[in-house]
């Protein structure tokens, strides 16, 4: 599978366990795609909606806009370049849509969603935040994007929200959001629209995680074309050079240098790992500069 | 920075001596289960009897504390085990199973066992204890209070559930008593509450939006759950509140998770923020892991013997082993400062070392002497 490949599709789903750098890859991934000549929207999933004493946002964390370098998105796709845009997907945003599909008066939708008691139900309801989230999804999947990227929570979550159309469906066996559940997925199961991207660290745990993800997605009947190993460490020796090491270093784990021998080693094994397991391609993206920490550090000291 | 002053007790071993419930948040991927095991592990050294709460261990780790993945109820580390290490308290693990602990609240709550029975066998409540997503954080926060209150232990350690929002947990008691007030409640069940003409224009609405949404029997459907779960409202409502009011005392002590990576860092600066701003809980401080900060009495490759006939392949080898030492003594040097950096009034911090392997239980015990230990920057430094 090349990169090229995976792009032409028009839903990119990129999950992995937490931790593993899920929201640098889909950008990275949203960014590739723009640079050729994709129109591309980038999304990010937020279950959050402003607290109460915070009509802005402002306390809402919103990782996919740091990742791209931009302020908290928002519901409406915003322009990052010429063909790059990025969004937030809410649960408010899709349930206020539903309504309007659903109800046959838009006035009557905007009330609905002014009750306290509706939009309390939505938001406290288990399922219906994430309904609200697919139909938001499917929503902007109507407009004319050639590619969605989004970037979907860690192993546990990204697996409920794949589960719940499939939930409603059954749960619910008529009606709108019976409806809405099927369309839904339609959507995530044909692997020529859609496809999910697992993104995975080279240590054990990432890695079983990364196996049972992908099991879990094939039971959802997602398809996944793709491991990014992320953040590989540079392997510097040769096998010869490594077997010298071996014969020279007594204690390993008290020797500097030699401690992080074990990493290159996890790495190489989660490669080999990955690519038996799900016979799937495997692209390692080798472990950036460590720069950004420092400054992170520094807006750490003075947040008081 | 600031240096533990003789007599006075480090951070972790502090909390651990003072608190009831120790909160452990951080994005995930930080190692925040270890991290909650490593605490219980230390605090029964201090002679505790302590509960670890975990929300989703992987395998091996659950090995490791000897928690079963499938128990009912918290499962005790034998004592030989905790014996041979020296260790006077108790140390037990639960893996939080939300159908567990929402069927055991039905239970305690309902006044008999129909009332139970048709509450579990309802199709609405089946299908929502089924799906894991929120159900953990319901659960999580109900299943530590109620492990508070049993008295069985003197300190319970939560690691929170693995979502990209940590803080989730806190709002689920919230979002709870939201969903259970009975002014929402009333809107769906005919006959329940006062009347006025506000309640019943909305009872109109959302029963016009409901059965047009949901379709006329589900409706239904959800007013016999309702009507089965109404008995129970009240008692759930101010469990949630006391679950709150619990995490809000200075009996518990948030403490934030982070490794030395900028997302992880950027998400425990965001959760420090939250915790003391809007939410106003007792946060203590910061646990920086699997940093390489610890180098006292680590050989350098230069120390190493060459053997006597020594090849290029030697050399060469050797040489880049140096340049991978160079650059750990950069990583410790960062991870020194960062340790440094998340220290203010009002935030301690303390490190962990890198391990390698697999953590097991001599793994734990090494992460939880640490953590107490609690070293000063000069014993971290090399020479």
């Amino acid at each position: 599978m090349t990169i090229d490949a995976l792009l032409a599709r028009r839903l990119l789903l990129v999950t992995g366990k937490g931790g593993v750098g899920k929201t640098t890859i889909s950008a990275a991934l949203a960014r590739a795609a723009a640079a050729k000549g994709k129109r591309v929207l980038a999304a990010e999933i937020s279950y959050e909606s402003p607290r109460e004493d915070d009509e802005a946002g402002a306390t809402l964390t919103s990782p996919l806009a740091s990742a791209l370098g931009l302020p908290p998105l928002g519901d409406e796709p915003r322009k990052v370049t010429q063909s790059l845009f990025a969004a937030r997907l809410s649960p408010l945003a899709g349930h206020l849509q539903f309504l309007r599909d659903t109800l046959p008066v838009r006035l009557l939708a905007d009330a609905a969603m002014r009750s306290a008691a509706v939009r309390r139900f939505f938001h406290a309801a288990p399922t219906l935040a994430e309904l609200g989230i697919l139909y938001r999804l499917l929503d902007l999947l109507k407009e004319p994007w050639d590619l969605v990227v989004c970037d979907l929570p860690a192993t546990g979550h990204a697996l409920a929200l794949a589960q719940v159309p499939q939930a409603l469906a059954t749960v619910l066996r008529a009606g709108p959001i019976h409806a809405a559940a099927q369309e839904g997925l339609a959507v995530l199961r044909d692997p020529k629209r859609t496809t999910s991207v697992l993104v995975s660290l080279p240590d054990p745990l990432p890695v079983s995680e990364a196996v049972e993800l992908y099991e879990g997605l094939h039971k959802l009947s997602i398809d996944c074309a793709m491991v990014v190993l992320n953040r590989v460490p540079p392997n510097p020796f040769t096998p010869e050079e490594r077997a010298a090491i071996e014969r020279m270093v007594v204690d390993r784990a008290r020797t500097l240098g030699a401690r992080r021998l074990p990493r290159i080693d996890r790495a190489a094994a989660a490669n080999d790992r990955l690519a038996r397991e799900l016979r799937l391609p495997v692209r390692a993206v080798p472990e950036l500069d460590d720069d950004v920490v420092a400054r992170i550090a520094g807006g750490l000291g003075g947040g008081a | 920075m600031r240096k533990s002053d003789a007599g006075e007790r480090p951070y972790i071993a502090r909390l651990l001596h003072e608190k009831r419930v120790v909160v452990c948040c951080g994005a995930g991927g930080v190692g925040k289960t270890t991290t909650a095991a490593a605490l219980g592990l230390a605090a029964a050294t201090l002679g505790k009897r302590t509960l670890v709460l975990t929300i989703d261990p992987a395998r091996r780790l659950a090995e490791a504390i000897g928690s079963p993945q499938t128990a009912r109820a918290p499962v005790p580390v034998a004592d030989t085990r905790l014996a041979a290490a020296g260790i006077r308290g108790t140390l037990a693990t639960w893996m939080v199973d939300p159908r567990v602990v929402f069927e055991r609240m039905v239970r305690r709550l309902t006044t008999d066992e129909a009332q139970a029975e048709s509450i579990l066998q309802n199709r609405i409540y089946r299908a929502l204890a089924d799906l894991v997503s929120g159900m953990q954080e319901y659960t999580a926060a109900e299943a530590l209070y109620g492990f508070v209150e049993s008295g069985e232990y003197d300190l319970v350690v939560l690691d929170t559930p693995p979502s990209r929002n940590a803080l989730d947990f806190l709002e689920a008691p919230r979002k709870l008593s939201l969903f259970l007030d009975e002014r929402i409640i009333g809107v769906f069940l005919p006959g329940s509450g006062g009347g006025g003409i506000f309640r019943s224009r909305a009872r109109q609405i959302a029963h016009g939006v409901f059965s047009r949404i949901f379709g006329e029997g589900f409706f239904e459907e959800l007013q016999q759950f309702l009507a089965a779960f109404s008995g129970m409202f009240t008692a759930m409502r101010s469990h949630a509140e006391s679950v709150r009011t619990l995490l809000k005392s200075p009996a518990s002590s948030f403490v934030v998770i982070a490794s030395p990576e900028p997302a992880a860092l950027a998400e425990a600066a965001h959760l420090e923020k939250t915790l003391t701003g809007a939410m106003q809980l007792p946060f203590s401080g910061f646990i920086l892991n699997r940093s390489w900060a610890y180098t006292r009495g680590l050989l350098s490759p230069a120390d190493l013997a060459l053997p006597k006939d020594a090849t290029p392949v030697d050399h060469a080898a050797l040489a880049k082993l140096e340049q991978l030492a160079s650059e750990e003594l950069k990583l410790a040097e960062r991870d020194r400062r960062l340790l440094a950096s998340l220290r203010h009034p009002g935030a301690e911090a303390v490190a962990t070392p890198q391990l390698d392997g697999d953590i097991d239980f001599a793994a734990l015990l090494l992460i939880a002497e640490s953590l107490v230990a609690c070293p000063s920057e000069d014993a971290l430094e090399q020479r």
